[in-house]
């Protein structure tokens, strides 16, 4: 991974004393709340219900076990004693106080982290697909990229006071894990005829208040022109994106209001004056970066086949959690874990300080010291031998943390909702726990097959619901809480927004319309191996709208 | 006239408070100075303001509550969870909001 | 009471004076010109040493043909928070090369002022009592260290083609 250089080290030193200096003259009077609150969002610090939260920046998701203790550290030390992963490959923390924030950060800085612009309407944490450098499935690692396009948008003096939020995903296998289509801009790397690396560009996805799908404005940019190009877009939206409203403020308002083919006319335009400029990436520093991000040398552990089937026939609950949670990797004698964050009836994407130690333990140990978080709040360890997979799942059992439920009904994501969040009209986390809970039987889990619910508190979508095979919307109605159900949306490579099915459901009605609902699908589906994406792909929602409410007439 | 209370966040810490009969900032909501007339609540905001313009606290808010029993139970879930806290255990040490307090 | 300042210090008499219904430019003063009305001055007279007022929705690009009439262009911050005069400036500066003064106006707070002067912006309209303190002082929140070329010419940054150092101050 990444490591920082002596420039990186500086530029961080010198972030953390501004803020410093910034809290102080905050705290002392000097600068009024109007002025600070853009400064503090550029150093992710949010007011929320009950305290201040702090959004700590894990580029592209990727950490190392230091870096994870170091959070661990930081829960304990500054906070309640746990974080929470987010939908964009970060972490939060619920109760910093303002004043310790400085020596949080300084904290971070040590272990080459920080919280920089993950607010604020700038550039955002570059996400990318959590198995980057190990799956199976990989045409070129997306990380190098994630990595350039982080530095160059750090403190960028242009694009620091954008209409509003910018954020950027890269993936680099034809399957996207990494949600492209539903951000700002969206990069595939991938390899033309002649095997050069470039993307295909994708601009204007989004979630919120009005979800669109990015459209794809270049089939294939070469890998030079990476940060010329992605300064044409930012540069077009800086000058043209909506300042007066709030929720039409995003690039994906621009490209829908502008049009598709004239707004890439703007960004081609720009981008031919900008195509020979100091921007372009000379190969040397591509390679130098990526150098970073070569693959650890993988031991030959052929021991790791024959003491898998032992091990399995001997543990059915290993068994289930080596078939669930591990996936393919690039060395046949390796596997990609996913440490899931969503016991049963816990809270999704949370863990305790303990947790994470635990897991920093088991990465070093096992994992090769890398850890990662996925958009879908779980954290992976891309490179574990399957000879060790069994003291990993020891590990894991020993901290409440073995739930073979990757991809499954009870793998929930949900956002904080409104047990924290300033923004939201509902609670997510409690429909997430009675969901899981009632969910939670293991063979009915398996039964059910991959099926991902995301849950989000507001129209805001950090739940990313829009994209959930089920999604849950919680909105306010007359004082309480009610959640509307959408069906069908994904944020793979096939993304689709997901539709409303009809009225919505008080909290207490929410999970027996779950149940109606995989009941309807069990009854429909060709077999198991059509999942509920697929066969609501096939039938469309009649059936689900039928089973719901009745008759087509009662469906609002 | 609905009674209401005056609510803030700490600037230091973030913490929710409340404004008490001292005109001090309480971190509990139960005990709020309530007005209950329309010279108390603009007396209300007058102090808030002057505490956002003294950098005591952020986001004040007027909000509204009813009283029964001594017991102030605010209007909007909302308020009623930022007075309890999250609604769930979240870490140990810490207790979740009562339900029947939350409940709407 | 808004003072001019510019790296070399605050600048006394400064001449430009944006005008309003009640505001208007004494014998001593000269009018910042909105875009359109420059233009047509411009087209009209063969007036030079002209100034002009960019706002946010401009489109700067259409000055290029009166760059060598102005001698100042003002570009507009009405909120602080309203970034496009920092692409104004920069698409000024590297693609129309302009290279006469170059003014901020409006909500300039000391905290944007290093990401201004990096866009190439080098004199600027001051009223915020904080950031008109810390400019008599000299104290910028500047970070020497960037992960971007700029405007404002700087010295390679280690590492990396993309990277800039701040030079050291003259």
């Amino acid at each position: 991974m990444y490591r920082y250089d002596e420039f990186d080290h500086a530029f961080v030193s010198e972030r953390v004393e501004q803020f410093r200096d910034q809290v102080q003259r905050r705290l002392s009077g000097e600068l009024a709340e109007d002025a600070f609150k853009p400064l503090r969002l550029m150093n992710g610090v949010y007011l929320q219900l009950h305290a201040y939260m702090l959004r700590i920046a894990i580029p592209y998701g990727t950490l190392s076990a230091r870096q994870l203790r170091m959070l661990a550290h930081i829960a304990r030390t500054y906070d309640r004693g746990y974080g929470h992963f987010t939908t964009r490959q970060n972490l939060q923390f619920n109760w910093p106080k303002l004043s310790d924030i400085p020596d949080a950060l300084a904290d971070l800085a040590s272990v080459e982290m920080h919280a920089l612009q993950t607010s604020g309407n700038c550039i955002r944490n570059v996400t990318a697909d959590h198995f980057a450098g190990a799956a199976a499935d990989e045409i070129a690692d997306p990380r190098p990229y994630a990595e350039i396009l982080r530095q160059w948008s750090s403190v960028h003096p242009e694009f620091s006071f954008l209409p509003r939020k910018f954020k950027i995903a890269v993936t680099g296998a034809e399957r996207d894990r990494a949600a492209i289509q539903v951000h700002d801009i969206g990069l595939h790397v991938k390899k033309n005829d002649k095997g050069e690396i470039g993307f295909a560009v994708y601009v204007g996805g989004g979630q919120g208040r009005t979800p669109m799908i990015a459209k794809l404005i270049r089939d294939f940019l070469p890998e030079e022109d990476l940060l010329s190009y992605t300064t044409a877009i930012v540069r077009v939206y800086n000058l043209h994106g909506r300042r007066d409203n709030k929720y039409k403020a995003r690039i994906k308002i621009l490209v829908h209001e502008t049009g598709t083919e004239e707004l890439t006319r703007q960004v081609e335009a720009e981008f031919a004056a900008l195509k020979d400029s100091e921007l372009k990436l000379p190969e040397k520093d591509v390679q130098a970066i990526a150098a970073y991000f070569a693959p650890p040398a993988l031991p030959e552990r052929a021991e790791g086949w024959e003491n898998l089937a032992r091990w399995k026939k001997a543990d059915a609950g290993f068994a289930r959690w080596v078939q669930q949670n591990v996936q393919p990797h690039k060395n046949p004698d390796y596997g990609m874990v996913t440490i899931s964050l969503k016991p049963i009836g816990g809270i999704p994407g949370d863990a305790s300080d303990a947790q994470m130690d635990a897991i920093a333990d088991l990465a070093e140990e096992y994992g090769f010291d890398e850890i990662r978080v996925s958009h879908e709040q779980n954290l992976i360890l891309p490179h574990v031998a399957l000879a060790d997979l069994e003291a990993v799942y020891r590990g894991l059992v020993a901290i409440n943390l073995a739930e073979a439920n990757a991809g499954l009904i009870t793998d929930i994501i949900a956002c904080p909702g409104l047990d924290y969040c300033a923004l939201a009209n509902a609670r997510s986390i409690p429909l997430a726990q009675e969901i899981s809970r009632r969910f939670g039987n293991a063979e009915r889990q398996a039964e059910i097959g991959e099926l991902k619910i995301k849950i989000s508190g507001c129209i805001n979508a950090c739940g990313h619901h829009h994209v959930g095979h089920i999604g849950l919307l919680g909105v306010e109605k007359k004082g309480a809480e009610l959640y509307q159900i959408t069906l069908g949306g994904s944020g793979d490579e096939h993304t689709s927004i997901g539709e409303i099915i009809g009225r919505g459901f008080e909290p207490d009605r929410v999970t027996d319309a779950i149940e109606t609902i995989v009941d309807t699908y069990l009854g429909l589906r060709l077999d198991h191996s059509e999942n509920f994406l697929a066969a609501y792909r096939r039938v469309g929602p009649q059936p689900f709208k039928t089973a719901l409410y009745g008759s087509a007439a009662e469906a609002a | 006239m609905v009674d209401k209370v005056l609510t803030a966040n700490r600037l230091t810490d973030g913490i929710a408070v409340w404004l008490d009969a001292n005109g001090k900032w309480s971190t509990s909501l139960q005990e709020a100075l309530v007005a209950r007339h329309n010279e108390a609540v603009a007396a209300l905001e007058a102090i808030g303001k002057k505490s956002y313009a003294d950098n005591e606290v952020v986001d004040v808010a007027v909000v509204e509550v009813q009283e029964t029993n001594g017991i102030l139970w605010p209007f909007r879930l909302r308020e009623r969870i930022r007075a309890q806290g999250p609604t769930m255990e979240y870490a140990p040490g810490y207790a979740p909001a009562d339900p029947e307090f939350i409940a709407v | 009471m808004t003072k001019i300042w510019r790296e070399t210090g605050f600048v006394e008499n400064d001449p430009w004076v944006i005008e309003t219904d009640e505001v208007k430019a004494t014998e001593e003063q000269k009018p910042l010109l909105g875009l359109d009305e420059l233009i047509a001055k411009a087209d009209e007279s063969n007036d030079v040493g002209l100034g002009v007022l960019i706002k946010p929705a401009d489109d700067v690009r259409r000055l290029e043909p009166y760059l060598d009439r102005l001698e100042i262009v003002a570009v507009a911050f009405p909120a602080f928070n309203d970034g496009r005069a920092f692409s104004h400036a920069s698409l000024l500066r590297q693609r129309l090369g302009y290279t006469n003064e170059l003014r901020a106006v409006g909500d300039v707070l000391i905290d944007q002022v290093p990401l201004m002067l990096r866009v190439g912006i080098d004199s600027f309209a001051v009223t915020n009592a904080t950031a008109l303190k810390r400019l008599s002082e000299n104290r910028l929140p500047a970070i020497p260290h960037h992960y971007q070329p700029a405007v404002r010419d700087a010295d390679a940054g280690k590492g990396y083609s993309w990277r800039r150092q701040a030079k050291p101050a003259a």
